[in-house]
């Protein structure tokens, strides 16, 4: 293909831009479906924990908790005192920042932009809430060893394991359900305890995670499923509280067989353990599953309001492959490159942050060396530095305050303070002045030329927004409207920028 | 310029202010009242805030128990915390709702502060906030100040926002260029021209611009400007006392005198205004009746509100006391809620903006049975 015929637009579409260092593929699309078939390294030489190591470190903060307020409940400033310590041995106030900076080093540098996107992606579609210290130990590590690594296989594994992960047991509350005649409802019924099941997470596998509202479940459905997940717990110890491995607890569980959408559940084998696998395998083929979730790609990557039309291909790869990730994002990148140009969609706040990052050249996240933390005394200033820019500029990843994740519509991204915060980060990171490493966030070395070039399907039009003669603007690279500074504090805010 | 006088900030405890300077025929020809709603986040225990004479209370709480409380009507006292409400009180500005709440039964912060939010019955089914719904129902415009639209506040009507940034600003002619990337008409051009007219100066603030006592300085300045807003939200959080709750010198008193320093800073600054002002808190729920082996407390019920202001009809604490018996209790353990904390609200509101009871009703809150207490409870 003729460079002059890609659409470069594309590139921000399903990615964050071209850098530097990478030229405009000759085959945009078979570019993009070759970032998706495996797992990329997260290409992080720093420190780096597993979700288990995490869940330890949370039982050590939730029982030192305990443990505190209990030596020092008679002496407030003691125990505020005590409290901060904690906080800092257990890395409480460490770990999300070090997550999120390996969030944002992946997707510059593990060489599979278009996978990072997805990646983005599918954690929001699996959100866990900003609730009971989530993001402070587990929601990172969710994201890497659950959804991560389950996005080159079948859609049914990855909602299996992202159901009965810790994350989402304790985002979703099913510890809490006691089937009224299992054995601990019967018992508690008798001692004049309340029994019930707890709908909340049933529900949102339904709405949110598999078949959409629009399958017509019923709140009879809703609390059938609640009795198939009861049992699902982390249970609770006196010495980790809630910190513990998901397990199935057969005396939670309501016993006999449920209905989902009309289908009776019943145990196979020792145990009723396959019940809500079953389920799942179902919730996963049905036909509203993979329409729901197509449509939420769409409206993620080509524009607010997908048709059915742009649907169909992707819905085809789908059904086909039985629900194959990589055959489905194969089909919706292939999608997603007939329509650019034709739909818009208006970048949130993070994927346009970490656009500018890379096609700027940006000295964005920090290195791992800046993350080595010695669980002591209170983190460094710019440990934090990933976390407050993301919170300033109004997307923090792991504290979404519905379950139903950040927003993918625009209106909810376009308020005057949201705007004016791209404006100001444009110009905090066009500067060279000095920030945690003394280096600065600006580009070093970088020209715009090769950004521009590569990037704009409406080269024309940008560089006559730029005051840039489109014949001369090559041969005067030292022009002062190719200023770097200028550049990104002009461009990048600019309608040419926040929508792709 | 009219936007400067809707200029307004936010912190690390958040304020947002609203009301449009030109409002609607209907509000337009009544005098300007201002709803100040200050929300208090984790659980504020109406039985620390307002206690009620009851030796089971002592009984249950032998560690927590407030002393030195001040006596409001023989059956109910006040923390000695809340010093400006106590004086309010006296001069007939002040009054507790109590043994009330949303209804929300289920002890989680969460779903629970959805709810207080959104004034449903079920957590996470709304997309907009009764205040939100108040709004378009009076047909006020609105400026919103935070980054992210606070669900209260959200309604139809898209609210003009603003939450200034910390960081410096880049030139006046970047703002120009990039407004003129944007076609006009569209959204994205209309937020860039609401940026352009504030004055430069209100764009950004420095930290200290952002602490509490502050914050509620420039809304009382705001407040009190006849063209200025006329709803201001604050937004405080730590009431979630597990642990040293504490009676007189507790946690919970600690928090409890951070919202009546607000009230004070708000009562000193907007003058007579304060007259035509109505200040009332929202908490997600309240807290269970007997301590913990922290000496503290677990998520409740049933908890109190607290109002200050001129538009209050008198100072009287307004119960239907279920009172605290083992049997009285919600699940045997929290204090019971007798009144539906959105009856309260949506009182407020009509009295505030001058609309039927039963017209806010039916188009904030569905047309639920809520009973009608504006009479009751506000100078109409």
């Amino acid at each position: 293909m003729s460079a002059n015929l890609i659409k470069k637009n594309y590139f921000r579409k399903i990615a964050f831009g071209l850098g530097p260092n990478t030229d405009v593929p000759s085959d945009p699309v078979a570019w993009a479906q070759a970032q998706v078939n495996s797992v990329p390294k997260l290409a992080w030489d720093g420190p780096l924990f597993s979700e288990k190591f995490l869940l330890d470190k949370r039982a050590e903060y939730r029982f030192g908790e305990d443990e505190i307020r209990e030596r020092y409940k008679n002496d407030r400033q003691a125990l505020k005192q005590a409290e901060k310590k904690l906080r800092y041995t257990t890395g409480e106030q460490y770990f999300e920042s070090l997550e999120l900076n390996i969030r944002h080093h992946a997707a510059r540098n593990s060489g599979a932009p278009v996978f990072e996107r997805l990646w983005w992606f599918w954690s929001n579609h699996f959100a866990i809430l900003d609730k009971s210290s989530l993001p402070s130990f587990n929601t990172g590590a969710f994201q890497r060893e659950i959804i991560r690594e389950n996005l080159c296989g079948n859609f049914t594994n990855l909602l299996k394991s992202a159901t009965i992960s810790f994350a989402m047991i304790k985002n979703l509350d099913n510890s809490d359900s006691v089937g009224p005649n299992s054995k601990n409802g019967q018992w508690r019924k008798k001692k004049g305890k309340p029994v019930s099941v707890n709908e909340n997470h049933a529900r949102e596998l339904l709405e949110l995670h598999s078949v959409g509202p629009a399958a017509g479940y019923s709140q009879k459905d809703v609390i059938e499923l609640s009795y198939i997940m009861a049992g699902w717990e982390c249970p609770w110890t006196k010495k980790r509280h809630d910190a513990n491995q998901v397990k199935f607890n057969q005396n939670k569980h309501e016993p006999g067989e449920h209905k989902v959408f009309g289908k009776a559940y019943k145990q196979k084998g020792v145990t009723p353990k396959n019940k809500l696998i079953d389920v799942i395998n179902d919730l996963a083929e049905h036909s509203s599953c993979s329409n729901f979730i197509t449509h939420k790609l769409c409206r993620h990557f080509i524009c607010d309001h997908p048709t059915e039309e742009m649907m169909k291909p992707i819905l085809k790869a789908w059904n086909e492959s039985g629900g194959d990730l990589p055959t489905i994002h194969k089909a919706l990148l292939e999608v997603t490159y007939e329509y650019t140009g034709m739909f818009d969609k208006f970048q949130n706040p993070e994927v346009w942050l970490m656009q500018m990052a890379t096609m700027a050249d940006l000295n964005w996240p920090l290195s791992s060396v800046d993350m080595i933390y010695d669980f002591s005394t209170k983190p460094k200033k710019h440990m934090n530095r990933v976390k407050w820019d993301l919170k300033e500029i109004g997307l923090s990843p792991y504290r979404p305050t519905q379950p139903n994740g950040w927003s993918d519509l625009s209106a909810d991204w376009i308020s005057p303070e949201l705007l004016l915060r791209r404006i100001v980060f444009a110009k905090k990171f066009s500067s060279n002045g000095s920030t945690w490493n003394g280096s600065g966030h600006g580009p070093q070395n970088w020209s715009p030329v090769h950004m521009l070039q590569s990037n704009f399907d409406n080269l024309d039009r940008v560089l006559d927004y730029l005051s840039l003669d489109k014949d001369r603007w090559q041969q005067d690279p030292k022009a002062k409207e190719l200023h770097p500074y200028n550049v990104i504090q002009t461009l990048f805010p600019s309608n040419w920028m926040v929508s792709a | 310029m009219i936007l400067s006088r809707r200029f307004f900030i936010l912190g690390g405890t958040s304020l947002s202010l609203l009301g449009h300077p030109i409002w609607n025929a209907r509000a337009a020809t009544q005098k300007k009242k201002n709803l100040v709603i200050i929300m208090l986040r984790g659980g504020m225990d109406g039985l620390t805030a307002v206690p009620v004479k009851d030796r089971l209370l002592n009984s249950l709480r032998p560690n927590i128990l407030v002393n030195k409380t001040i006596d409001l009507d023989g059956n109910f006292s006040l923390h000695p915390r809340l010093k400006t409400f106590a004086s309010l009180w006296k001069t007939g500005q002040a009054t507790v709702v109590h043994g009330s709440n949303i209804p929300y039964t289920k002890r989680s912060h969460f779903e629970g502060q959805n709810q207080m939010e959104t004034g449903a019955t079920t957590p996470y089914t709304e997309a907009t906030g009764w205040l939100g719904r108040g709004i378009d129902t009076a047909e006020l415009n609105g400026l919103a100040i935070s980054l992210q639209m606070p669900l209260l506040l959200r309604g139809k009507i898209t609210a003009d926002n603003y939450f200034p940034t910390t960081l410096g600003l880049p030139s006046s002619k970047i703002f120009e260029k990039v407004t003129s990337s944007f076609v006009e008409g569209t959204p994205l051009h209309e937020a860039m021209m609401s940026i352009n007219a504030r004055p430069r100066e209100m764009l950004r603030a420095n930290w200290k611009d952002r602490e509490p006592l502050k914050l509620a300085k420039t809304a009382a300045e705001q407040l009190k400007a006849n063209d200025g807003p006329r709803i201001a939200v604050f937004d405080l959080d730590g009431f979630d006392t597990h642990s040293a709750q504490g009676g007189t010198d507790g946690e919970h008193g600690e928090k409890l005198s951070k919202y009546d320093g607000i009230v004070k800073v708000l009562k000193d600054n907007l003058g007579k205004t304060f007259d035509d002002t109505l200040i009332v808190t929202l908490t997600e729920f309240g807290r269970k009746v007997e301590e913990n082996g922290g000496y503290g407390t677990e998520h409740g019920y049933g908890t109190a509100i607290l109002m200050a202001g001129g538009l209050v009809k008198k100072s009287q604490v307004y119960t239907d006391w279920p009172g605290l018996s083992k049997k009285a209790l919600f699940e045997g353990q929290d204090l019971n809620a007798t009144i539906d904390a959105r009856a309260i609200y949506c009182s407020a509101m009509a009295a505030c903006f001058d609309v039927d009871f039963n017209y806010m009703r039916k188009h904030a809150f569905w047309n639920e049975q809520l009973p009608d207490l504006t009479e009751k409870l506000f100078k109409t």
